[in-house]
C-alpha cells in the first residue's frame, strides 16, 4: 500500500492506487448496482459533530443523579447542635439544615451538591435513620463518603468505581481498597473519549484511503 | 494492490478489532467490578431460598419447581430445644435439591463472603446428594458486620428432618418453587423487580443495592411495566387473604385491574381435598358482575401442594 | 415439495428455492406473530377475554409473540434476502441451495419447538433469551451457523473484485449475531448468576437489535433502493461511515437498559454516550438512501416496493431520535419501563425494520418465482392497513407511556394509571389487528402470485412490467 500524507484530509492513497481503484470501480457492477463517490454533504458533517458534542453534554453526570452520603454529611454533623435542637418543628429543623448544608457544599470541588439537595429534600425522620450509617462511614474512613448511596431512609455501599486490588496486583484477590477513584465529572467519560477518538481516527484513515470525492467514477464505461 | 481497501481480509480484521475493543470495554472490564461485589443478607437469602436455577434446569426439566429447597422459620433450636429470638430462616436442601449457585461457587457471593462461608460456614463440606441445612450468620470482621452462609448440618448438628419437624408445616415456605411459578406464568412481563433510582422509591421502596442478587438466576428484572413494581410488595401488603383473592380473580379486590385470573394455579382440588368446580364459580361470578347476586362467590382455599401456595409463599417471604 | 428438494442433488435444485421457502416461511411467521400480538393486545384491553385456561394466559403468550416475530418473521426475512441478494451482488449463484433449504427446514422445526415449549411455560425466564439452552444450541447450530456459512462462502466465491456494502453488512452481521447470541446465552450455559446474568441478558437484548435487526434491515435498503430506482448508490464513502459506526457504537450501549440496577457507574455513563452516538450511523444511512432517491421520488407513490422501503427509511429518523435520547438519564427517568418504550420497540421492529423487509420480500419473491405480483390493489391494501395500524399503535402507546411516566413522577396510585391507559390499550388492539389483517391479505396476494402471477420474460425485472390487477 502506497501512502501519501501531503494532503491527509484529501486523499492518502498514492496516485496509481487511486486511479486503479477508480478503474476497478468503473469496470464492475454488483448485480447491476454501482456506487457513487460523493462526500457526506457538509451540513451532515456538522450534524455529526453536533451529535458527538451533544452525546457528551447530555450524559454528563448532572441529570438523573441523587445525593449521596457526602451531601448529607454536613447535615448529620450539624443536626445535634443547639441551633437545630432549639427549633420547634421538624420542618424548621430541615429548612435550617438544608440551608446549612447547601452553604457548606457551595465551596466543594463537586458543584452539584446544593442543587441535588434542593431537588431531593429529606425529612427529619429519614435523616435520623441515615445518620448512624453516615457517622460510621465517616469514622471508618474505609471508602470515600460519595460511595454511599442514600435512598429514602436507607444507606448502602453501592459503588463499583475503581477496581479493587491487592498490592497493585490487578488479577489478585480483591480487597476493600479501591484502586482508583474517578472525579465527579468523569463517570466513564475518559474511556469514551478514547473510544470515540479511536473510531474517528480509524474512520478517517479508511475513507481518506479511498479516491478523493472530487474524482467521480465514470459509469458510462460500465459494461 | 489495487482495491486493497475492499479486500475482505482487511475488512474482517477491522470488524474483529472494532468489535473486540467494544467487547473488551463492555464485557471484560466490568467483569472485575462484578467480581468484587459482596453479597448482602438479601442476596444470601435469595440464593439459598431459590436453589440452583429457577427456570429450565437438569433437576427441573419441565419447570414445575422441583428440586428446590424449603425455607423454614425457626423459633427454637432443633437440636437443643433452646428458643431462638428473633426467629431465623433455615434453608433445607433434601437429597433431590442440588445446592444453590452461591454455595456451589462461593466466589459468586463475593470474595469476603465466599471466604467466610468456607472458613467459618464450612459450606465446602456440603454436597448435592445429601440433605443439608443452611442458615445465614453474621460475624464481625475489622469492626464491620458481614453475613455469610453457615452449614448448620456440620456446625450446629441440625439434620434436615429435625429442622422440618421442629418448624412444623405452618412455618415451611416453598420460596424457590414460588419463584418458578412467577417465571413460568410470565408475571414478569408486566411486573418489574427493579424500582427506579430516581422516582420509584417513594412508592415502590428502595431500588436493590449491590450484592442483592449474587447467586440468583434468573434475576427477572423485567423492563415493560404494566403493573406495580413488586420488589417490596410484601412490605406494602402482607395480607395472605388479599393475595389469595387477588390471584384467584384480581377484580374481586381491584375492580379496575387488568391482571389475568390465576385461578388455574389452584389445581384440581382445594385445601380440604374437595374438587374445585371452576365453571360453577365463574357462572356465579358472572351473576355477581351483572348484578344478579350481591356477593361474589367464595374463593376456594388453596391446597398446600398447589402452585398458588408456593407463589404466595414467595411473594410474602421474599419480596419484602 | 420441500422434502423432495431437501434430498435432491445440489445441481437439481432450481436456483432461488431457498429464497422462496424462506420467503413464504417468513410471511407465515409474520401472520402468526402479528396474530398473537393482536390477541395479547386484546387481553390487555379486556382482561377477561379468553380466561380460565393456562394455555391462553397473557404470561404464556407474550414471549411467543416476541420470539415468533424476531426469530420467525424478521430473521427469516433476513435469511430470505440474504439468499438472493448475496449471490446477485457477487454476480454469482448461492454457494449451496441445499444448505439453504436445510437451514430453512431446521429453522422452522426448531422455532416451532422452541415456541411450543415457551407456550407451555418451559422457559429460562430471561427476557429475549427465553428459549431454554438446548433450544439455544439448536438456534446456534441449525439456524445461525448454516446461514452464516452460506453467506460467507457466497461472498468468498463472488465474481467481482470488490464487495458491495450490503454484502459487507450481511457477512459481518451474521458473524456478530453469533457472538452476541453465545455471550447472551452464556449465563444459562455456564450457570452465571446475579448481576452478571442481568447484565448479559440486556447485553444480548440490546446487541441483537444493534448488530442484527437494525443493520441488516439497513443493508437491505442499500440493495432495494438503487436496484428499483436504477440510480447508483449515492456514496460508497458514507457507506463506510455507516458500517463502521454501527460496529463501534451499536455494540456498546447495553447497560443503558439497567440505569437503576447497581451496575458500575462508569459503565452506565459510557453506555449513555454511545447510545446518543448511534445517531451517527443513522444520519449516514438516512442521508445515503434519501440522496440515492434523487430524481425518482415519484416511485414513492407509484412503486409498492419503494413505497415500503422509503417508509422504513423515514421511520428510521424518529426511531433513532427516540432511541438516542430516551436512554440518557436526563430523559430516561420519565419514560423508563413505560408504554413509551413499547411504542419505541414497535417502531424499530414493526416500523423501520419490517417495512424494509416487506419491500425486499415482495421484490425477491417476484424475481425468484419469475412471476409478477398478483394484485397491486391488494398490495396497496396491505400497505395502508400496515402503516395506519402501525401509526395507531405507535401513537396510542406513546401517549399511554407519557401517562404512565406522569403517574410515576407524581406518585399517582398505580390503578389510576391503569384506568387512564384503558382507551389507549383499546386503540393499540385496533392498530395491531389492522396490521394483522393487512398481513393476511399479503399472504393471500403472495400465494396467488405463485399460482397465477404473470410469468416474467427472461431477463426482465418485475417492476419493469405493468400490473394487470
Amino acid at each position: 500500500m502506497g501512502w501519501k500524507f501531503d494532503k491527509p484530509l484529501h486523499e492518502m492513497a498514492s496516485e496509481e492506487e487511486s486511479t486503479a481503484m477508480l478503474r476497478q470501480w468503473e469496470s464492475e457492477k454488483h448485480g447491476g448496482l454501482w456506487e457513487g463517490n460523493n462526500r457526506l454533504p457538509l451540513p451532515f458533517t456538522y450534524l455529526i459533530a453536533l451529535i458527538v458534542l451533544t452525546a457528551f453534554m447530555i450524559t454528563m453526570p448532572i441529570w438523573g443523579q441523587r445525593p449521596n452520603a457526602e451531601h448529607y454529611a454536613p447535615m448529620v454533623n450539624e443536626m445535634d447542635s443547639a441551633a437545630v435542637q432549639n427549633l420547634a418543628t421538624d420542618e424548621e429543623k430541615m429548612k435550617y439544615l438544608t440551608a446549612f448544608a447547601m452553604k457548606e457544599l457551595a465551596t466543594a470541588s463537586d458543584p452539584r451538591g446544593p442543587g441535588l439537595l434542593e431537588r431531593h429534600p429529606i425529612t427529619w425522620d429519614d435523616l435520623q435513620n441515615i445518620a448512624p450509617g453516615i457517622r460510621e462511614a465517616q469514622t471508618s474512613q474505609k471508602y470515600p463518603l460519595a460511595f454511599y448511596n442514600i435512598v429514602g431512609d436507607k444507606i448502602a455501599l453501592a459503588n463499583f468505581e475503581g477496581n479493587r486490588t491487592v498490592n497493585g496486583d490487578f488479577f489478585g484477590e480483591p480487597t476493600n481498597a479501591p484502586a482508583r477513584v474517578q472525579p465527579w465529572f468523569d463517570k466513564g467519560m475518559i474511556i469514551d473519549l478514547f473510544y470515540v477518538s479511536y473510531f474517528f481516527i480509524v474512520l478517517i484513515l479508511i475513507t481518506k484511503r479511498l479516491p478523493s470525492f472530487t474524482r467521480k467514477p465514470d459509469m458510462s464505461k460500465t459494461s | 494492490m489495487a482495491g486493497q481497501f475492499q479486500k475482505h481480509k482487511l475488512g474482517a480484521a477491522g470488524i474483529g478489532g472494532m468489535l473486540g475493543l467494544s467487547m473488551c470495554i463492555t464485557l471484560f472490564f466490568p467483569s472485575f467490578d462484578f467480581r468484587s461485589g459482596e453479597s448482602t443478607w438479601v442476596g444470601l437469602d435469595k440464593t439459598l431460598s431459590n436453589g440452583r436455577v429457577i427456570g429450565f434446569s437438569y433437576e427441573d426439566p419441565l419447570v414445575r419447581g422441583e428440586g428446590k429447597p424449603t425455607t423454614v422459620v425457626l423459633n427454637k433450636d432443633p437440636k437443643t430445644g433452646e428458643a431462638i429470638d428473633p426467629p431465623i430462616r433455615a434453608y433445607v436442601y433434601d437429597a433431590k435439591a442440588p445446592l444453590s449457585a452461591g454455595v456451589r461457587h462461593p466466589s459468586n457471593m463475593g470474595p469476603t463472603v465466599g471466604k467466610l462461608s468456607i472458613e467459618k460456614g464450612k459450606i465446602d463440606q456440603a454436597n448435592d446428594s445429601d440433605p443439608v441445612v443452611f442458615t445465614i450468620e453474621a460475624t464481625d470482621v475489622d469492626g464491620e458486620e458481614w453475613h455469610y452462609v453457615n452449614n448448620a448440618t456440620v456446625n450446629n448438628g441440625w439434620t434436615a428432618e429435625a429442622v422440618l419437624n421442629t418448624a412444623g408445616a405452618e412455618s415451611q415456605y416453598l420460596i424457590g418453587r414460588g419463584k418458578t411459578v412467577y417465571i413460568t406464568e410470565g408475571c414478569w412481563w408486566c411486573h418489574t423487580l427493579l424500582p427506579e433510582h430516581t422516582q420509584d422509591w417513594q412508592v415502590f421502596g428502595t431500588p436493590p443495592f449491590l450484592g442483592d442478587f449474587n447467586g440468583e438466576m434468573p434475576t427477572a428484572f423485567g423492563s415493560d411495566r404494566k403493573a406495580p413494581d413488586l420488589l417490596h410488595v410484601a412490605a406494602r401488603n402482607s395480607s395472605k387473604e388479599w393475595m389469595t383473592m387477588h390471584f384467584f380473580n384480581p377484580r374481586l379486590v381491584q375492580p379496575n385491574s387488568i391482571m389475568p385470573r390465576f385461578d388455574y394455579l389452584w389445581g384440581k382440588t382445594d385445601a380440604n381435598g374437595k374438587a374445585i368446580d371452576f365453571s360453577k364459580w365463574r357462572a356465579e361470578y358472572n351473576d355477581y358482575v351483572s348484578g344478579k347476586t350481591v356477593h361474589p362467590p367464595e374463593v376456594p382455599e388453596y391446597a398446600p401442594e398447589s402452585e398458588a401456595r408456593a407463589l404466595i409463599d414467595w411473594v410474602l417471604m421474599s419480596l419484602r | 415439495m420441500l422434502l423432495k428438494l431437501l434430498f435432491a442433488k445440489e445441481e437439481d435444485i432450481p436456483p432461488g428455492s431457498a429464497t422462496i421457502f424462506f420467503g413464504y416461511s417468513a410471511i407465515f411467521w409474520f401472520v402468526v406473530g402479528t396474530g398473537l400480538g393482536s390477541f395479547n393486545a386484546a387481553k390487555l384491553a379486556f382482561p377477561d377475554f379468553v380466561t380460565g385456561t393456562e394455555m391462553f394466559a397473557f404470561g404464556h403468550m407474550r414471549q411467543v409473540h416476541v420470539l415468533a416475530v424476531i426469530l420467525g418473521w424478521i430473521s427469516m426475512a433476513f435469511a430470505m434476502t440474504m439468499m438472493y441478494m448475496t449471490p446477485a451482488l457477487g454476480n454469482t449463484k448461492l454457494w449451496s441451495e441445499k444448505l439453504g433449504l436445510w437451514n430453512c427446514f431446521l429453522w422452522n422445526i426448531g422455532l416451532s419447538l422452541g415456541l411450543f415449549l415457551l407456550w407451555i411455560g418451559i422457559t429460562s425466564g430471561r427476557e429475549y433469551s427465553d428459549l431454554i439452552w438446548p433450544i439455544d444450541l439448536v438456534v446456534l447450530v441449525a439456524v445461525l451457523l448454516p446461514l452464516g456459512i452460506n453467506v460467507w462462502m457466497t461472498i468468498a466465491h463472488r465474481r467481482t473484485q470488490g464487495i458491495y456494502i450490503t454484502n459487507w453488512f450481511f457477512g459481518a452481521c451474521t458473524f456478530m449475531v453469533m457472538v452476541t447470541f453465545v455471550v447472551g446465552q452464556a449465563p444459562e450455559l455456564f450457570n452465571l448468576t446475579g448481576l452478571t446474568e442481568g447484565y448479559l441478558t440486556f447485553w444480548f437484548a440490546h446487541n441483537v437489535l444493534g448488530l442484527w435487526i437494525t443493520p441488516v434491515a439497513a443493508a437491505i435498503a442499500y440493495y432495494t433502493i438503487p436496484k428499483l430506482t436504477g440510480n447508483p448508490l449515492y456514496s460508497h464513502r458514507i457507506g463506510h461511515l455507516h458500517f463502521w459506526a454501527i460496529i463501534a457504537f451499536y455494540s456498546t450501549p447495553a447497560s443503558h437498559h439497567l440505569l437503576s440496577a447497581p451496575l458500575p457507574e462508569w459503565l452506565k455513563s459510557f453506555a449513555s454516550v454511545e447510545g446518543v452516538l448511534i445517531l451517527i450511523p443513522a444520519v449516514a444511512f438516512v442521508a445515503n438512501i434519501l440522496l440515492t432517491m434523487k430524481g425518482r421520488w415519484s416511485m414513492f407513490v407509484e412503486n409498492i416496493e419503494i413505497k415500503f422501503s422509503v417508509t422504513g427509511v423515514l421511520l428510521a429518523i424518529p426511531l433513532n431520535m427516540q432511541g438516542g435520547f430516551q436512554q440518557t438519564r436526563a430523559i430516561n427517568w420519565y419514560v423508563h419501563g413505560t408504554g413509551w418504550i413499547v411504542a419505541h420497540a414497535h417502531l424499530a421492529l414493526l416500523g423501520m425494520s419490517t417495512a424494509l423487509e416487506i419491500a425486499a420480500v415482495y421484490f425477491g419473491l417476484q424475481q425468484m418465482l419469475r412471476r409478477k405480483l398478483y394484485s397491486l390493489a391488494l398490495a396497496n391494501f396491505h400497505y395502508w392497513f400496515y402503516i395506519v395500524g402501525f401509526c395507531i399503535y405507535w401513537i396510542s402507546m406513546t401517549i399511554a407511556g407519557l401517562i404512565q411516566g406522569a403517574g410515576k413522577v407524581y406518585e399517582v396510585p398505580y390503578i389510576d394509571v391503569v384506568v387512564a391507559e384503558h382507551p389507549y390499550m383499546i386503540a393499540r388492539w385496533v392498530g395491531g389487528t389492522m396490521v394483522f389483517t393487512g398481513n393476511l391479505v399479503w399472504l393471500y396476494n403472495m400465494w396467488m402470485t405463485a399460482r397465477e402471477g404473470t410469468v416474467l420474460p427472461k431477463g426482465r425485472y418485475s417492476h419493469e412490467l405493468a400490473y394487470e390487477r
